[in-house]
């Protein structure tokens, strides 16, 4: 019954689809481009009908109505209430409908915030969203349609994979959604204005609210997703390099480099065609995500739904919409751009350039080792790994002038700088900082000459970003976001440099010495919860001179479906992370424990929370 | 050309530094070795990180090739011939593996030269 319900509001939201395109289509064609009132009712009761629709699947979690099949394959009775609502979009199925809800709920949004702006810009913007809106929802009912009824209706679901049961991933998904969708919105937009002739200072400040938007919530969604790897999986890291974690990193990279070039527009009209390009490549970049995610090509933890037949759908869908892109592109390329404008070498202008240069590098690294391995595969059957000391080596050495440029370039002005008298000030603290460096990459106990210049190169730029912060002529936001960055930086690279870890099979009463630090395994013990069973160790930490710390890690064994799942048990100070996780060896008696010491772990979830704060500033800021 | 050329050798230089300094501790060794190698038989996890019966024999195999004498390079091309190249995390620069490495490097020089460019015209204009 509810199934039902949901299956039709989806054909309702559909049919709505169709009849927004034809109109719109209708309007532009007409001699006085108008924007009326029934496609605001249109839209508006498009959304009704996804909510519906999406509250019909609700509802069939919290109820487990296992006639559903979705319900069925992803959720079980005795799940808690929380899990059973993040249930509905930890599957294929329902994250797609929750995906199609944010898609109109974010073009209902922008055209409620766009009454001042040209008709035919706007009419545009509604058809190609709509086309995409579409183009998901022909893609949801006819493959994933998560309203397909099971009889005879069975008593038990299959449950959720317990790796998944984890606040941090409930909520990881529909904010990388909704990062993922405003790039969609952008899309749409950029050609909308590119066939209007719009793309000028006045279309930049109307979607650079969007930009920033998508941009926050693709930056918290990426780091949720690294909190649920630094606590859930219990090996430490907190980036792997993952090819799913690298397809949310791409559009990542994209969207901060448009960030940037989008306030060029804004200031000086130029970048044009870039800021487009830009635009479609993020958007491109956010689908292929969902692609390589689903198709299951990608070797990956992440992977939770396999189907190379929805890849397929998914791929010729983005084929269709890149062509259509650049052939609008094409069409109406702005030929004229370079004569505009003026240019100065040394100037705010030719920092946001750079900017875009090593963003689009990193990307570049980034997309390139995460596809070659699948291209070579398939040509010639060798199957090779791109892991971490890939990418490490290809970006890392790249950091240093990227930071030293990052220093400079918030101070330059939009117009001519004097650039020739040396900067007696500048040098003095750079040689502090390679001083500094030296001390820190000295008591490590790693000694390179690279290591040195490389954190001597992010302190110069903390230094750097915190002196802007008294600077008047710098926008508050950006201070913020680049001052937080600079923090991000640097405690990764610390984190990197410090952090410790042992590694070892212990029995309960086994005392195992590890730097100045004794690690005794005190006792175990077992519980029984709502879903699973849990074995719970009892460990001690003793520091000569410090109070002893507590850990009390657990082993999760889950029963439906069953799968053991360790949980780390993790101290957390301003200075370090301490984190024990411990695991069952088939012996039985004997497990194997795995402690870490991890400085600076709580600044990197900070600082990036900081980060998108900064944004948040530059959208309420107008 | 030749400035290019310098600056590609001292970049290569600077990255492989990095691996000049060995470890002296045995067990340091073998974790810098094992993490390295991907687990076959499990989804994303290297030999470090895993408990698996494919890991546990993995790291034997690693701990007698240590005691052997065998240097970093011959453990790794070892393992590579009885797994292939899959099992190395840090792909190997090979005809297969050429472009992986270059061709990010040519798109960041290639876009060096756009922004040089066009820096170049609007000065000339002036």
């Amino acid at each position: 019954m509810i199934s039902e319900l949901g299956h039709y509001s989806l054909v309702f939201v559909t049919i709505f689809s169709a009849i927004i395109i034809l109109q719109s289509f209708k309007y532009v064609l007409s001699e006085q481009i108008v924007f009326k009132n029934n496609l605001y009712n249109l839209i508006f009761l498009q959304l009704f009908f996804i909510v519906v629709s999406f509250l019909c699947l609700l509802i069939a979690f919290l109820y487990s109505d296992f006639s559903n099949v979705t319900v069925y394959n992803n959720s079980h009775t005795s799940k808690p209430l929380f899990y059973k609502v993040s249930g509905v979009w930890g599957n294929h199925e329902g994250s797609l409908l929750l995906w199609l809800l944010v898609l109109i709920l974010f073009l209902f949004l922008f055209i409620l915030n766009s009454k001042k702006v040209d008709n035919k810009y706007k009419l545009l913007t509604v058809i190609f969203q709509e086309i995409i809106i579409l183009g998901f929802l022909v893609f949801i009912i006819f493959t994933s349609n998560p309203f397909e009824y099971l009889f005879p209706v069975p008593n038990e679901g299959l449950g959720l994979n317990p790796i998944l049961q984890d606040p941090a991933l409930a909520i990881h998904p529909p904010i990388l959604y909704l990062g993922y969708v405003g790039s969609s919105l952008i899309f749409s937009s950029s050609l909308a204005a590119v066939i209007s002739n719009n793309v000028d200072s006045g279309w930049a400040k109307h979607i650079k609210k969007w930009v920033f938007i998508s941009w926050i919530f693709l930056t918290l969604g990426i780091m949720l997703g690294s909190v649920w790897a630094y606590y859930e999986l219990g090996w430490g890291g907190f980036w792997f390099w993952d090819p799913v974690e690298n397809v949310s990193l791409m559009p990542w990279f994209c969207l901060t480099a448009l960030l940037h070039s989008i306030v060029v527009l804004e200031k000086r009209n130029s970048l044009k065609n870039w800021t487009i390009i830009l635009s479609i490549a993020t958007f491109a970049l956010s689908m292929s995500g969902t692609f390589l995610v689903r198709s299951g090509i990608l070797n990956s933890i992440h992977t939770f739904a396999n189907d190379p037949s929805r890849g397929l759908f998914i791929l010729t869908f983005l084929f269709f919409l890149v062509v259509l892109a650049i052939t609008i592109l094409f069409i109406y390329f702005d030929k004229n751009e370079t004569k505009s404008d003026n240019f100065f070498l040394i100037s705010k202008e030719s920092a946001v350039l750079v900017n875009n240069w090593f963003m689009m590098y990193f990307l570049s690294v980034v997309l390139i080792g995460t596809i070659y391995p699948i291209f070579l595969e398939v040509i010639t059957n060798d199957k090779i790994s791109v892991g971490a000391p890939f990418y490490h080596k290809l970006i890392v050495p790249f950091l240093i002038p990227f930071f030293i440029f990052m220093s400079f370039g918030p101070r330059l002005k939009w117009i001519k700088n004097s650039y020739k008298k040396i900067n007696y000030k500048q040098i003095l603290i750079f040689l502090i900082t390679l001083l500094i460096s030296f001390l820190i990459v000295h008591n490590s106990g790693v000694r390179y000459l690279f290591s040195i210049f490389l954190i001597a190169a992010s302190i110069f730029l903390l230094i750097s970003s915190f002196r802007d912060l008294f600077k008047k002529k710098i926008q508050f936001p950006q201070k913020i976001s680049h001052l937080a960055f600079s923090i991000l930086i640097l405690s990764i690279l610390i984190n990197g440099i410090y952090s410790k870890e042992f590694n070892s099979n212990m029995r309960v009463g086994d005392q195992v010495k590890f730097m100045n630090k004794t690690i005794t395994f005190k006792s175990i013990n077992f519980y029984e919860e709502k879903n699973y069973r849990l074995l719970r160790g009892n460990f001690e930490i003793n520091e000569s001179g410090k109070n002893p710390l507590n850990f009390v890690p657990e082993i999760r064994i889950y029963n439906q479906p069953v799968i053991s799942t360790s949980e780390a048990d993790i101290k957390t100070t301003l200075l370090n992370d301490n984190f024990i996780v411990f695991s069952l060896l088939k012996e039985g008696e004997i497990f194997n424990v795995r402690y870490q010491y991890k400085p600076f772990m709580i600044w990197i979830w900070i600082s990036v929370m900081v980060l998108a704060f900064g944004g948040t500033l530059a959208i309420i800021k107008k | 050309m030749k400035t290019t050329l310098k600056l590609i050798t001292i970049f290569i230089i600077i990255v492989n530094s990095q691996n000049i300094l060995h470890a002296n501790d045995q067990n340091e060794r073998l974790d810098k070795l094992t993490k390295n190698l991907r687990c076959l038989i499990c989804q994303g996890q290297s030999v470090y990180d895993s408990q698996s019966d494919f890991a546990l024999s993995v790291r034997d195999l690693i701990i007698k090739k240590i005691d052997d004498g065998d240097n970093d390079q011959e453990i790794y091309s070892y393992l590579k011939t009885k797994y292939g190249d899959w099992i190395m995390y840090e792909p190997q620069l090979g005809k297969n593996t050429i472009l992986l490495w270059i061709l990010p490097l040519i798109l960041f020089i290639f876009g060096g030269l756009l922004i040089f460019r066009k820096a170049i015209i609007k000065l000339d204009k002036k």
